[in-house]
């Protein structure tokens, strides 16, 4: 099967779980105790109010009626709107997750920027100094809570040396970038302005350091320990006894057999990252999807947790399936089918 | 007199284990001429396999350890280049070929890429070995396409029939017979002076392994290459050498000529060795065996290591470790039986 017709059918796959994905969440939603309409409403609110309430977000309909109306809604772009804001849900999502996607994503460059060369340094020098260090480190990062960092990072970088701004993602008093992506250094970049880019990124860099740590920690123990696997594997001793350089060895023909180990663990890891943003965003203020999906949660904010769920949905089945097609070019073994 | 292509002289070998110190190889002697193929057999654990890894320097140290002896090549003695010259050599004057091709080749890469790799740095210093990213220098390009021209030779060289197509392959693309093809053309690609073969058709089929023999001896006719030929098959040696040394529990016991050694062998071991070997004119029951097991290399017997298994030991067995006595043209065995010539 060729590689398009492959991705292709991923896609199409998505489809099934993401209406699976909806109906769970769904149920969860209504089943949960509590009174949505109640809290948005007000302790003072009148019967006759909720009831108005009710009647306009459809929940005085029967519950498969409400799925189905939530579905056509979805694949006509309206996703529903907050019971408290009144904002639109889909608006919401286009402002709060290019924040998270774009601290995300850069958490997870400085990770493997700095655990995959951490890793290979480890198992070169195995049980030696720099690998004791690199373990100790490893460790450590993996142990502190990112909250406890994200304080100490604030209190170091941004009162003390003064050379990151505490936290948001822009200057109060600036204009963000016009968005095109919603993500404000790609934004910059792409206006080609580079005072607003400088300025993002100094948002983004302190955070997006903090978010990386515990990632940063696995990549770098999974590519120590695949490298060591792959270093120890009988080609490299006939790649060694028949002349080839150690340095050719390491980087061009083990690090490729050490690289499908750790490119699994970096799509989990980012998979756990887009979800585990929100202590820090909460710490930095940092205007993204956990501080949006905490708040929705707990207002039991139904139509925003729908929305949220299914966006990442759609962004996990797409990481697994770039991940596959990373396999598929790494490894000549594996066929798409 | 010039001084041999290989000379292994008195090396001891340790390994760190859990149990202890065990020692590996306990003064191994050994030489080759120019144009020698000379067949290393034992049984498995005896040290063959050592022997062969100690000349490229590819034991893993720690927890292996070198505590004496000399390994000379042409004169030369590896033990003390430094890790670049030890590359060097590796390139330019050695080739190797180990038992399991399935695990050998690299499987991440297509053999076009780990051949051309073997020509470039065999034929070329490690440091002007230009990088395939700079491929779009004319002078790059040049350089692997004449090394692409020579990997496609080799292919030949090795009986890869369709060359040019068959390197765009994967290595689990081949054969098992075939893989051990790309690894011969692997080894001999910089045209080596010396190829240690350890166990060379040991994971092939009975048929293909008469194959890749015949290759083997063929190539070392047509380019001039002595051989070190690893192998517990006595027949392998029979078929393909000239001569032969036995190796038990860390010591080279017994060195002859093929014909000789065969013929008239001497240390008891070897006699009983060739005696297991099962031939046509043995009538039923009549294959014997050795009696006991092959010794702890932690704590082996001391003076002489087969004295425990052996029928003639007598007292001075177990006082010292004998030297080759000479028992016959070119033929020597380490045994006090021969304490008086042959």
């Amino acid at each position: 099967m060729s590689i398009r017709l492959y991705v292709l059918r991923r896609l199409v796959l998505i489809i099934p779980l993401l209406i699976g994905l909806t109906l769970l969440t769904f149920i969860i939603s209504r089943v949960l105790p509590g009174d949505p309409v109640g809290l948005a409403a007000g302790p003072q609110a009148t019967a006759e109010i909720k009831e108005a309430l009710r009647r306009e977000f459809g929940l005085d309909q029967p519950l498969p009626a409400q799925y189905l109306n939530y579905l056509t809604g979805v694949v006509r772009g309206d996703w529903g709107e907050s019971l408290y804001s009144r904002r639109s849900v889909i608006a919401d999502i286009s402002t709060y997750f290019p924040a998270t996607l774009e601290l995300t994503i850069t958490a997870i460059a400085i990770a493997a920027a700095l655990g995959v060369p951490a890793g290979v340094i480890s198992a070169l020098y195995r049980n030696k100094l720099p690998d004791q260090i690199t373990r100790v480190l490893a460790l450590f990062f993996v142990s502190f809570p990112a909250f406890w960092l994200a304080m100490i990072f604030q209190l170091i970088f941004g009162l003390e040396l003064g050379w990151f701004p505490v936290g948001r993602r822009f200057a109060a008093i600036e204009t963000p970038p016009a968005a095109i992506t919603g993500m404000y250094v790609l934004d910059s970049l792409l206006h080609l302005d580079f005072e607003s880019m400088r300025m993002a990124l100094s948002h983004l860099f302190v955070p997006a350091l903090v978010l990386s740590f515990g990632s940063l920690a696995s990549i770098t123990r999974i590519t120590r320990a695949s490298m060591l696997e792959a270093l120890d594997k009988d080609y490299v001793r006939m790649e060694r006894a028949i002349g080839i350089p150690n340095r050719v060895i390491v980087t061009k023909y083990v690090l490729r057999n050490a690289m499908i180990a750790t490119i699994t663990i970096i799509s989990l890891e980012f998979g756990w990252l887009l979800a585990g943003a929100v202590l820090v965003e909460t710490i930095f203020d940092f205007p993204g999807m956990g501080l949006y999906a905490v708040e929705s949660s707990l207002r039991l904010d139904f139509q925003p947790i729908m929305g949220i769920t299914l966006i990442y949905g759609v962004v996990f089945s797409l990481i697994n399936i770039l991940t596959d097609v990373v396999y598929g070019i790494l490894d000549p073994r594996i066929r798409y089918g | 007199m010039t001084s041999p292509l290989l000379e292994i002289q008195n090396l001891h070998l340790e390994f760190k284990t859990y149990d202890g110190v065990a020692r590996v190889l306990a003064g191994v002697n050994l030489t080759m001429q120019r144009g020698d193929v000379l067949g290393l057999v034992g049984e498995t654990g005896c040290g063959k396999s050592m022997t062969a890894l100690s000349v490229p320097r590819l034991i893993p140290m720690p927890p292996g350890k070198i505590t004496e002896g000399r390994i000379l090549f042409e004169g030369e003695d590896l033990l003390e280049k430094s890790p670049h010259e030890m590359q060097r050599f590796r390139a330019r004057r050695l080739g190797m070929i180990f038992q399991d091709p399935t695990t050998n080749l690299n499987p991440l890469f297509t053999i076009r890429e780990q051949l051309i790799d073997a020509v470039l740095y065999q034929t070329m210093d490690a440091q002007r070995v230009p990088g395939r990213w700079k491929g779009f220098l004319p002078s790059v390009r040049q350089t692997r396409v004449l090394a692409n021209q020579r990997a496609i030779e080799l292919m030949g060289l090795v009986g890869i029939p369709d060359g040019d197509k068959r390197l765009s392959d994967y290595p689990h693309q081949f054969s098992g017979g075939m893989r051990q093809r790309v690894l011969i053309a692997m080894a001999l690609a910089g045209k080596p002076d010396l190829l240690i073969a350890d166990e060379p058709t040991t994971a092939l089929d009975v048929t293909i392994q008469a194959q890749i023999l015949r290759l083997i001896t063929g190539l070392v006719d047509r380019l001039g290459v002595s051989v070190l030929l690893i192998t517990h098959n006595l027949g392998v040696v029979a078929q393909s050498c000239q001569r032969v040394a036995v190796m038990y529990a860390g010591r080279v016991i017994e060195q002859a000529p093929v014909r000789e050694l065969f013929k008239n062998p001497k240390h008891p071991y070897t006699r009983g060795l060739l005696h297991a070997v099962p031939t046509r004119h043995i009538e039923r029951g009549q294959l014997s065996g050795i009696p006991g097991t092959i010794p702890n290399l932690v704590d082996p017997p001391a003076g002489c290591r087969f004295h425990p298994r052996c029928a003639h030991a007598v007292e001075a067995c177990r006082a010292a470790v004998p030297p080759p006595y000479p028992v016959g043209a070119q033929h020597t065995a380490e045994c006090v039986l021969f304490a008086g010539g042959s």
